[in-house]
């Protein structure tokens, strides 16, 4: 037995080491240089796939160029990219870029001009474009546009624009909570307070005659995200992270508005419990169970709550507009995935190539019609009958889509931080506002004037 | 036994120990100590700058910081307890059983195998509210509370770590349990022992290097516990679930304050040293 | 009596450790509609689809990260039983190394490893260990010697001397006490040792994600692939954690019926 054993021992760590250190992957086609592609998993990488195998079997064929796509986990994405940069891995040659973490990897990056052989703008809507620049130069080419739908309930809404008992409910909830005399409107025309006053409408604990649990379902987990939801409740009545001076102006009038609103939800009831640790997954599940009246959501969800297979109770009811209007109008927060060029790289010739490419309206539509998102003006206006969303997309990035002041820089990511982890705290009710935007304003000054 | 052993032969049995050690840690360990010291971003990670004690002043001032030790430090105490003071009763009422059908310890074991990442991803979906089942299951039992909210949230994440690790502090106990001699303990009971004298005076007291084996060990590791809280809630709402692992993976990777997350984690080396010098002597205590 | 007791004692502690497992593999055999459903579906029509997809998607490669899981996690268990069996032998019998090398390794266990992410990815680049299993498999063995060097070293104290002493006696060097004596006796605790460490290098996230690229990628990291910016896949990562225990699960068994074997032969006499 211990003979036997020796030999198992034996066996295991010669085949481990063989197998450890033996591990290659196949060369590109005979000839062709290969770039590798960065992305992470997801509709939008099995998209972008798809331009890829349109590239490799036509243009690259031409440009005597392979790409080849590498998939990092969504999951400490961002940690695991900036350790990788930061260690001048050449690992990858495009890598995923966004608008908030622009700042944060620029210097690690390629500046994307000299290689375009197009007008961008000409593909491009040049807000997004500018939402994927710094100083002048293009660092990536935007793929995919997210911002905010304010998704609803059409039936219930078109329930509450003619049936008369609901009417004068309502207006005696709007007078008993905001203290103003409102009618029911359509979304799109709301202003912030008909916005609340709709939610406490549909809340149960308020309305029993509600057909749904809850009016709204806020995202209020301790995320990046989040804020850039929450956000639009400032913009749009005029406040910003700092104003055109770079003067901090969160513990402001505006702010302080913004955060009462949601405060004000949480404290009804009308918002789930559970969305103090609610980001996209979870309100989408509470949205689809019927249990919510509105909700303000990523572009992104469209497609699954209208799918009946993903929504079989919803999937026919879906209505968008854009988020409340405030003293501005309606404002909705605006921000890009992109492909940017890792400075390290060793084959940026070739993968300038492909970077041509992309900026193409040939490429966008292969991605749109595979499942992205690309803000590219003809895509949107062409592919409506498969996207339908796409139109709306298209009218409020032209109509309502901001940039945070200091959106794009090193210190944005750091910032939105900051922001979620005050405000989750107010929202759990372990701070108060005035504590929080204080903080806040104080932590802020220490990362944007180091 | 020594003296037919030179010198230098017996430092042969740690050699290759102390070897792999240094080859592998050597560097790490200098390069965090001089982050400690220094100011050092992603950007200058290759080349920071020294600026003395900044860091550790920062670190023990802070209130984040302390926060986040006290949030480990109950963490790791309650979750422990419940972790030894049940894998003991546990491995004393099933033994028995089990040493007769070792299989049945893979069962047992099962929780240990699922990665605490991705456990955690998993519970967003099982403490749902809405569509998950272990809410459903609660509710049919009448519980209608909000597992992931305030004040539930700590005692989740807690329970969480129990359901996970007994089986561990089980198992440690468990073997403890086989070596201990059978004639002692026949002997006891011819002399008339009772069967509660057996267990505390024979019984646990054999047991008790075990035992401090398995409240060491969980302990330690529930204090760096990150993965599952990191998932389910971000360490949030606000900083309420914030481990000191959070708290040191946040400073170091989103706020890219380096030198303060790396300065942190000495300093919890040092806390930690006078009492694992203590918990060492109770285990090599012979 | 008491047997029955034990018995229901043993199933009622299995199912409610393992409650959060048995829903994660409910939730593996639904469709989308069904993991939506609210109240949740307790008796639904099992699909096997997400496993398929789990296992055939081109854009993942289930079965190599499995298999490079299984690669670290075995060398790294492998590497800190060498090197902790005979440090903890040497400390018990011979007092080497217990002032400064126990506390040491000891030490370690309490730190958070994280820090290490960055001197690590340096030093794997600069001697290409990068996003190989080899490299992770250096850390496993980093990561268990702790535990394996504590639990050794308790063995050894509780082995009476007596064995060995006997052995010398008769001619027998170091290395053969230690293979014909001391080895029989400790596979229990080695069986214990070498699961757990498998275990807690099976379960590795942080390294395994920012020292790998494509080639080493575990299992644990593999599995995250299904969150994406649209939502979560529930179905298929319940499906990849299911797959994923099934490794640990099967050496578990391996070990644990060793166990038995080695006890039933060649115990301890008197």
């Amino acid at each position: 037995m211990k003979k036997s054993m020796g030999l198992f021992v034996a066996l295991l760590l010669v085949a481990g080491l063989l197998w450890a250190g033996g591990q290659s992957e196949a060369g590109a086609e005979a000839g062709r240089e290969k770039v590798t592609f960065l992305f992470w998993p997801g509709p939008e990488s099995e998209a972008m796939q798809k331009v890829l195998d349109a590239y490799n079997a036509d243009q690259g064929i031409k440009d005597n160029v392979e790409v080849e796509m590498l998939l990092f986990s969504r999951q400490g994405f961002y940690d695991k990219l900036l350790a990788d940069m930061a260690a001048g891995s050449t690992e990858f040659d495009l890598n995923l870029v966004t608008t908030y973490s622009l700042g944060r990897y620029a210097p690690y990056l390629e500046p994307l001009d000299s290689y375009i052989t197009s007008d961008p703008g000409k593909t491009f809507i040049p807000a997004t474009l500018n939402s994927l620049a710094l100083d002048g130069k293009q660092y990536g080419v935007p793929t995919d546009v997210s911002l905010h739908f304010n998704i609803y309930r059409k039936d219930l809404i078109d329930k509450l624009l003619t049936d008369a008992s609901w009417k004068s409910s309502y207006t005696a909830i709007a007078q008993k909570y905001l203290g103003k005399k409102l009618s029911p409107k359509d979304p799109a025309q709301w202003d912030w307070d008909d916005y609340l006053a709709t939610t406490l409408f549909f809340t149960k604990s308020i309305n029993p005659e509600s057909p749904t649990t809850f009016g709204t379902v806020l995202q209020l987990k301790n995320l990046i995200f989040n804020i850039m939801i929450w956000q639009s409740t400032m913009v749009s009545n005029g406040g910003n992270w700092m104003d055109e001076a770079g003067n901090i102006t969160i513990n402001t009038p505006e702010a302080k508005r913004g955060l009462e609103m949601y405060q004000m939800i949480i404290d009804n009831k009308a918002t789930p419990p559970g969305s103090l640790n609610y980001e996209f997954p979870e309100s989408n599940e509470a949205f689809k169970a019927g249990q919510v009246a509105s909700m303000f959501q990523w572009n992104a969800a469209y497609s699954t709550l209208t799918n009946p297979d993903d929504s079989p109770s919803v999937y026919d009811k879906i209505g968008i507009a854009p988020l409340p209007a405030g003293s501005l109008g309606h404002r909705t927060h605006v921000h890009s995935l992109g492909i940017g060029m890792n400075a390290a790289s060793l084959h940026k010739e070739a993968a300038g190539k492909f970077v041509d490419y992309l900026f193409s309206d040939k490429a966008m539509e292969i991605y749109g019609r595979a499942g992205g998102s690309p803000p590219a003006s003809m895509v949107l206006a062409s592919l409506a009958d498969i996207r339908p969303e796409f139109p709306t997309v298209a009218e409020y990035l032209e109509r309502y889509a901001y940039v945070v002041n200091g959106g794009t820089a090193d210190y944005a990511v750091p910032v939105y931080e900051v922001m979620a982890e005050e405000f989750s705290s107010v929202w759990s009710g372990d701070q108060s506002i005035d504590t929080a935007l204080a903080h806040t304003e104080q932590r802020m000054k220490e990362l944007i004037h180091k | 036994m020594t003296s037919s052993m030179t010198r230098y032969r017996k430092y042969l049995f740690i050699a290759p120990l102390a070897l792999f050690l240094l080859i592998t840690l050597g560097y790490p360990l200098v390069t965090n100590i001089i982050y400690s010291f220094s100011d050092v971003t992603f950007r200058t990670i290759r080349s920071p700058r020294l600026i003395g004690v900044q860091h550790y002043k920062e670190v023990l001032t802070s209130a984040a910081f302390w926060g986040s030790f006290w949030f480990s430090a109950r963490f790791a105490i309650v979750a422990t307890f419940f972790e030894v003071l049940l894998g003991l009763g546990l491995a004393i009422a099933l033994a028995p059983l089990l040493e007769r059908y070792k299989i049945l310890l893979t069962f047992i074991m099962l929780p240990l195998m699922i990665a605490p990442v991705l456990m955690g991803i998993m519970y967003r979906l099982l403490l749902n509210e809405f569509v998950g089942p272990i809410s459903q299951i609660m509710q049919m039992f009448g519980i209608y509370v909000s597992l992931l909210n305030p004040p539930w949230i700590v005692g989740t994440l807690v329970t969480i770590e129990i359901l996970q690790w007994t089986p561990f502090a089980f198992l440690i106990i468990f073997s403890g349990l086989q070596s201990i001699s059978g004639d002692v303990i026949e002997a006891a009971r011819i002399d008339g022992a009772s069967e509660w004298g057996v267990f505390w005076y024979i019984t646990i007291p054999a047991l008790l290097p075990n035992i401090s084996i398995a409240a060491f060990v969980r302990f330690v590791d529930s204090f760096r516990v990150f993965d599952h809280i990191y998932v389910l809630t971000g360490g949030g709402p606000g900083r309420m679930t914030t481990s000191l692992s959070i708290f040191i993976y946040k400073s170091f990777f989103q706020q890219e304050q380096i030198g303060t997350a790396v300065a942190a984690a000495m300093v919890l080396l040092i806390v930690f040293l006078i009492p694992l010098i203590f918990s060492m002597r109770q285990i090599t205590r012979k | 009596m008491k047997k029955t007791l034990r018995i229901i004692c043993y199933v009622l502690v299995v199912f409610i450790c393992n409650l959060p497992l048995l829903a994660t593999i409910a939730t593996s055999l639904k469709t989308p509609a069904q993991i939506s459903a609210s109240p949740p579906l307790l008796f639904f029509k099992p699909t096997l689809a997400n496993y398929a997809e789990v296992l055939t998607s081109p854009s993942l490669h289930f079965g190599t990260y499995l298999r490079n899981s299984f690669g670290l996690a075995l060398l790294g268990t492998l590497f800190s039983i060498l090197l902790a069996l005979p440090a903890a032998y040497g400390m018990v019998r011979h007092g080497v190394g217990k002032k400064f090398l126990l506390p040491f390794v000891t030490n370690l266990r309490t730190f958070p490893l994280i820090i290490f992410a960055i001197p690590f990815y340096f030093m794997f680049q600069s001697v290409g260990l990068l996003d190989t299993v080899l490299g992770l498999a250096i850390l496993s063995c980093l990561i268990n010697l702790p535990l394996a060097l504590v639990v050794l070293l308790s063995f050894f104290q509780d082995l009476p001397i007596e064995l060995e002493e006997a052995a010398f006696v008769d001619g027998a060097s170091t290395f053969q006490t230690m293979r014909m004596i001391i080895l029989p006796l400790a596979t229990t605790v080695l069986a214990s040792v070498s699961v757990l460490s498998f275990i807690y290098a099976w379960n590795e996230f942080l390294f395994g994600l920012i020292l790998t690229t494509k080639v080493a990628t575990p299992v644990t990291v593999g599995a995250t692939f299904f969150i994406t910016s649209f939502g979560i896949r529930w179905g298929q990562t319940a499906a990849a954690i299911t797959l994923s225990i099934l490794p640990p699960m099967f050496i578990g068994v391996l070990s644990f019926r060793y166990l038995t074997k080695a006890l039933l032969s060649g115990a301890i006499k008197g």
